[in-house]
């Protein structure tokens, strides 16, 4: 299994960053993923082995795949983490890991990359669709949890009846989340700040809520109002807003920070 | 608060009244040598006028003595409380009730309550005392922190102390526990935990870490060497003022909680305020930013503590910065990717050879400090046998694996800068992959 990667251009003087690159083509990455309930961190090791700046880049494009392979796999029972990103020298073979090959492509260190990803060993469809169906029945008998204020709460906690809930919303946000994704920009989904609605009705289950998702670099807790639309089986449908209080390009000057920015439809 | 003849509704008395009474009761018990209360009752009358006060004052002046007033008869608007012994009750209770005295059975049984005070008053007195009874596998506040602290100097006295190295921007105490075996002025490690207030789990692992020095001292190779050689001073609660603030209002606040006129946001990113790289990459000059580093390198009470101690101390050959998530062991600091002078030597495993560089790097949670993320270690994987144990709590966060203490070398004189410290190579007993501290906290 190989690893390639474009050549980088030297960083040029005067370059903000670093290890700035213009990227000239898509990434290639091989991954090993694994399920996230097995797993006990959003990234369990994402290191690299070695400490090239490019490295860095690699895991960035790594997270957007996977944040990508989870929105369109649509399934809240098999939402995967990222576990390795592998580096052509393989590392003890997990029979429980599932593996990647992603093509990942930043456009002009934009958010949102192109993502083409392909996983074997993961669990099988019919028992994922099992899975998804059984979590659908689970969440169709819950009682609204308007209530629910924080998911997980100050000590990290989830209740057992309220996990699915927890599950879904990771989905939904890994929408958002591959859509902000850059180079230089990557997220992870800390809490369920509210629920707005739940609902069943029909046979759909929507989900109206806010999240907080924590941006690594900056730092920043950035609170997203998502809403889906999910039934077993069936694509995602995914509204969202963020509500973010800088971009990077804004660092320098603003007293105010806050700032409306990403208003963004989705394929409702 | 309704009140008929017979009895009826027991009014809820405030925490604090109810204290009052029983605490006066209890003094009245010690001193009278233990007296039994069982069956006695507290009644609250409510004389409607004067006759039925005086009514009252008539029982006060009985001999021999048969009721005790708690608040006596003043006013008509005013509540009587008073105590009556099991075996008056009867007689008195018929007595306001022939003169329509309207009453409530206020407390059912003295002892009984007495009882339960007095238990929950020993229970409290035996965890405030004790660090046996803290609860390792849960977070904590500030002050139950600063309670285990004290507890835990008094527990070890032969070798851990506490310091107090300043104050934070709200006035609370900056404390540092120094392990030290002896000797004057030794070289020494500092370690420190909780800069980011969020990051609970580096408070609960400072902690852990104590426990583990003083633990494996004279019984553990590693640890006794570097103890008899150099001392440790751990900074459990590095940035108080914002841990105080994540318990009361915002679970997710990062920052110290310095504000100064003019500026709308509050805090500074205490792990970007150093003077090393100040104002570099990873850190912001916006006051309303997470990585806001303040208005000038230090400027914060915080780090200014903290480099103050170890800038007077002098001879302080390593630093750790303990912080979540992201499992990474950073070196030696954040802002650069130029390695250092003695790189070689810092990543100079422990012990022999063989165990090579995963002695080094297995396990630890990530290190970040001034600067960007850009810059990361040579890390090795850590070693999995079995499947990790499943863990309560968010599915997510650092996996929370080991805690290791390792020193590079015997000596330990020179080495280890910015370098974990390990205690038992890179396989450690079940004991400590089951870890104490199952629930992840936050970001780093």
């Amino acid at each position: 299994m190989q690893l390639r990667r474009q050549p980088l251009p030297a960083p040029r003087p005067g370059d903000a960053r670093p290890a700035a690159q213009r990227l000239a083509g898509p990434l290639l990455l091989l991954l090993a993923l694994q399920g996230a309930a097995a797993s006990g961190g959003p990234e369990d090791s994402g290191w690299l082995q070695d400490a090239e700046p490019s490295s860095r880049l690699l895991s960035q494009a790594a997270r957007a795949a996977l944040h990508f392979f989870n929105f369109r796999a649509a399934s809240p029972s098999a939402l995967q983490v990222l576990a390795n990103v592998l580096d052509g020298r393989a590392w003890e073979d997990e029979k429980r890991l599932g593996k990647c090959s992603a093509q990942v492509f930043f456009r002009n260190e934009k958010p949102r990359p192109a993502v083409n990803v392909t996983c074997s060993q993961l669990m099988k469809k019919e028992r994922r669709q099992e899975e998804d169906y059984h979590l659908y029945k689970l969440m169709k008998q819950l009682e609204s949890p308007l209530n629910a204020v924080s998911i997980p709460d100050s000590h990290g906690y989830i209740a057992p009846s309220l996990r699915p809930i927890w599950d879904l919303a990771f989905l939904g946000s890994s929408y958002v989340m591959w859509q902000k994704t850059t180079p230089f920009l990557h997220y992870y989904m800390s809490q369920i700040s509210s629920v707005k609605q739940w609902k069943t009705n029909d046979d759909a289950i929507d989900f109206d809520y806010t999240v907080l998702l924590h941006e690594f670099s900056t730092q920043e807790i950035i609170p997203c109002h998502i809403h889906l639309v999910w039934y077993p089986s069936k694509p995602l449908k995914v509204k969202y807003h963020c509500q973010e209080r800088q971009t990077p390009e804004e660092a320098s000057g603003t007293e105010d920070g806050s700032a409306m920015a990403l208003t963004e439809l989705s394929n409702f | 608060m309704q009140s008929s003849p017979g009895g009826g509704v027991v009014p809820r008395l405030s925490p604090v009244g109810r204290r009052t009474l029983l605490a006066c009761s209890f003094i009245l018990a010690a001193a009278l040598g233990q007296m039994n209360f069982t069956g006695d009752q507290v009644l609250r009358i409510l004389a409607k006028n004067e006759k039925q006060l005086s009514l009252l004052r008539d029982l006060e002046g009985l001999k021999p003595q048969k009721v005790d007033f708690w608040r006596g008869p003043a006013r008509p608007s005013l509540p009587v409380d008073m105590r009556v012994p099991f075996s008056e009750l009867k007689d008195i209770k018929a007595y306001l009730e022939s003169h329509g005295l309207a009453y409530n059975i206020m407390i059912k049984d003295i002892q009984v309550l007495l009882d339960e005070e007095r238990e929950a008053m020993a229970k409290s007195r035996r965890l405030e005392r004790s660090t046996s009874s803290f609860s390792y596998s849960s977070y904590h506040t500030l002050e139950e922190i600063y309670t285990w602290i004290d507890n835990f100097v008094t527990e070890h006295s032969d070798i851990v102390s506490k310091l107090q190295i300043g104050h934070s921007f709200e006035n609370r105490s900056i404390l540092v526990l120094k392990f030290s075996t002896g000797g004057s002025r030794r070289p020494a490690i500092w370690i420190d935990s909780g800069i980011h207030s969020r990051e609970w789990i580096t408070h609960a692992t400072g902690i852990w870490i104590a426990r583990k020095i003083v633990s494996e001292y004279g019984k553990d190779r590693v640890v006794t060497d570097v103890l008899n050689a150099m001392d440790v001073f751990l900074e459990i609660v590095s940035n108080p003022d914002g841990f105080a603030y994540t318990h009361s209002m915002n679970r997710l606040w990062r920052k110290n909680k310095s504000s100064r006129p003019g500026i709308f946001c509050i805090g500074v990113d205490l792990n970007r305020n150093w003077k090393s790289g100040f104002g570099g990459n990873g850190s912001n000059n916006n006051p309303c930013s997470e990585t806001y580093h303040g208005p000038s390198p230090q400027s914060e009470p915080e780090v200014a503590a903290v480099v103050d101690f170890i800038m007077s101390h002098g001879s302080v050959k390593a630093l750790i910065s303990i912080h979540s998530y992201s499992q990474m062991l950073m070196y030696p600091y954040g802002h650069s990717l130029e390695p250092v002078s003695n790189q070689e030597e810092l990543m100079w495993p422990a012990g022999s050879q063989l165990t090579g560089p995963m002695t080094v790097a297995s396990s630890t949670p990530s290190a970040s400090s001034s600067g960007t993320q850009g810059a990361m270690a040579s890390c090795c994987p850590p070693r999995r046998s079995s499947p990790r144990p499943r863990r309560r709590g968010w599915p997510f966060g650092p996996s929370w694996r080991t805690h290791c203490i390792i020193p590079t070398d015997s000596t330990a004189e020179g080495r280890a800068r910015g370098v974990v410290f390990f205690s038992k190579a890179w396989a450690p007993p079940e004991t400590q992959v089951m870890d104490p501290f199952p629930i992840p906290a936050l970001t780093p």
